[in-house]
């Protein structure tokens, strides 16, 4: 069952990782988000350091979009005139987001302020939501249509350089998914993630998107970020484990087929709402581990810093 | 400067003292395959011209390569917990374990442990980059090791299989880092080495693991892009295994 990391010098369980590739892969293809956000945090508790867990989570988020963006392109749910432009605007952010981690690791506060970030986004995100979705389902509830609602685009409206996004039925200016791409691209570098969670908000909350083309389009987004991060990860930090991607990967795919087929049945507003609940589980998790006292205030990194 | 010392000691211990020891290792290199997830080493010896047990203190060590290591304090600042001071060690082992016929503090006394480097207590590194007590911080990289099962003291471990032979089982864990080890084996006699030898250990990966190791390294950008080649193509041969008969 122990199977040894070449990258991370330690033997690992490798049916473990497969069951914790699966699960989260599952997510993945449910809620159409890589899933970096709960494996990362995972991983490092099973012990793998967390340079690599960072590094190697990038892998298990492409293998899992891909294979979701494949049954959503199936279903021509996805906007490829978008997913470029925002691509466009995720290159520059992901060179920015790596050359702002390696700034943050000479300060030595990394950790901190990867966790603050984790903290901050997961909580505002996961309350905005949850209430978006609860609001939405009572209104289902009650009878009420909630059809186009009434959508204040005032000042997105009055950008410049408008283009036609035909997939989406949306006629918006490129600076909004321009700057999207560039804040997903650069957390993407500093949070080890794919940025599902911030991107698919994103997309239905500020761009209006319909939902059905998010999910689709948020994995083609998210797979080129992420290919771009794990090479960039290669080279400058060597954190990449193969065979540890490997593992997740093999599970992630599997996991990601069956969550698409779960997501299918459930509706937009239902999806919502789980997700929330998911993504402010995390969040409060991680915010118990920097207000709770650590069982050894000491910690150890090997190398040098 | 502890290994000058042993190398020294071994020049002076020659055949003409009174009680002389002859070591060795059940293997003199580790190979760290697919499925390694620890092993065990014997290490055994012989004592020459033996003198009688009472007295007489046997200690094994096995002392891993250097590692440069960074411990930080975490303090509470505005109620989170937060890195604050760290220190910078020099010249702590990656691992280090010692068996003994009895605990190390009733063998010898304090300052000949020191010297030789005997006892997880002697392990005294360099301590850089901090202002303040390293002493605390080094207790901790000592704690983090024992709990890692990288470091361990385990006194009484040593078999007799006869007046003069003995053997002991040294735990190697998955952990390991790849290097060269030092097996080093002490007599002792009224609180002083008489005799002592130091055989080298070899811990190293083989095969495929060695193979995606140095590309990895050496190679990083062919490297990267097999790691997503390899992620879209699960993804796409899942994608295609799973699709549904319309």
């Amino acid at each position: 069952m122990e199977l040894y990391l070449p990258v991370a010098e330690m033997s690992v369980n490798w049916l473990l990782l497969i069951v914790l590739g699966t699960g989260v892969g599952f997510l993945s293809g449910m809620f159409g988000v890589g899933g970096g956000f709960l494996m990362t945090p995972l991983l490092v508790f099973t012990g793998i350091p967390s340079t690599v867990a960072v590094a190697t989570t990038l892998s298990h988020v492409t293998a899992s979009s891909m294979s979701g963006a494949l049954a959503q392109w199936r279903k021509r749910a996805i906007d490829f005139t978008m997913a470029g432009v925002m691509l466009s605007g995720g290159v520059v952010g992901t060179l920015f987001g790596v050359w702002l981690f390696s700034a943050m690791r000479r300060q030595g506060q990394m950790d901190l302020i990867v966790s603050l970030t984790y903290v901050i986004m997961l909580g505002s995100i996961g309350i905005i939501m949850l209430r978006e979705s609860l609001a939405s389902l009572k209104a289902y509830r009650s009878g009420i249509s909630p059809g186009r609602r009434l959508v204040n685009r005032g000042w997105i409206q009055a950008l410049p350089f408008k283009m036609r996004f035909r997939q989406s039925r949306l006629y918006i200016s490129v600076i909004p998914p321009i700057a999207i791409g560039f804040v997903v691209g650069a957390l993407s570098a500093i949070m080890g993630i794919g940025g599902g969670f911030i991107i698919v908000p994103a997309m239905i909350y500020i761009l209006r998107m319909p939902t059905n083309v998010v999910m689709g389009t948020s994995l083609v987004q998210i797979i080129a970020v992420t290919a771009i991060t794990t090479i960039l990860q290669a080279t400058s930090n060597y954190a990449v484990d193969i065979v540890l991607a490997g593992l997740l990967v093999s599970g992630g795919v599997v996991g990601a087929q069956l969550g698409v087929r779960a997501g299918a049945k459930l509706r937009g507003e239902q999806l919502r709402l789980l997700l929330a609940c998911l993504v402010l589980a995390v969040g409060a998790g991680l915010f118990y581990q920097l207000v709770a006292r650590p069982s050894d205030v000491y910690s150890l990194s090997e190398g040098v810093p | 400067m502890k290994r000058v010392l042993l190398a020294a000691l071994l020049l002076i211990t020659g055949p003409a003292s009174a009680e002389d020891l002859v070591s060795g290792i059940s293997q003199d290199t580790i190979q760290i395959t697919s499925n390694y997830t620890g092993t065990d080493i014997v290490v055994f010896g012989a004592i020459e011209r033996a003198q009688g047990a009472t007295g007489r203190g046997i200690v094994v060590i096995v002392r891993g390569p250097d590692e440069p290591m960074t411990v930080r304090r975490r303090d509470r600042v505005a109620g989170i917990w937060v890195n604050r001071d760290a220190a910078r060690f020099e010249g702590l082992p990656a691992y280090y374990y010692l068996a003994s016929t009895e605990p190390v503090s009733r063998i010898a006394p304090a300052e000949t442990l020191r010297r030789y480097g005997i006892g997880l207590q002697s392990l005294t590194p360099t301590a850089i980059g901090s202002h303040h007590d390293p002493e605390p911080f080094r207790q901790a990289a000592i704690r983090y090791h024992q709990r890692s099962g990288l470091y361990a003291e385990n006194p009484g471990s040593i078999d007799f299989l006869s007046e003069t032979l003995f053997r002991t089982r040294v735990p190697v864990p998955a952990g390991v880092t790849r290097g060269q080890y030092n097996v080093e084996v002490y007599l002792f006699r009224g609180g002083e080495v008489v005799s002592a030898q130091s055989t080298p250990l070899f811990v190293d990966a083989t095969g495929l693991e060695r193979r995606l190791f140095n590309m990895a390294h050496n190679a990083p950008f062919l490297y990267g892009l097999a790691c997503v080649f390899m992620a879209m193509l699960l993804g796409w041969i899942s994608s295609v295994l799973f699709r549904r008969p319309a």
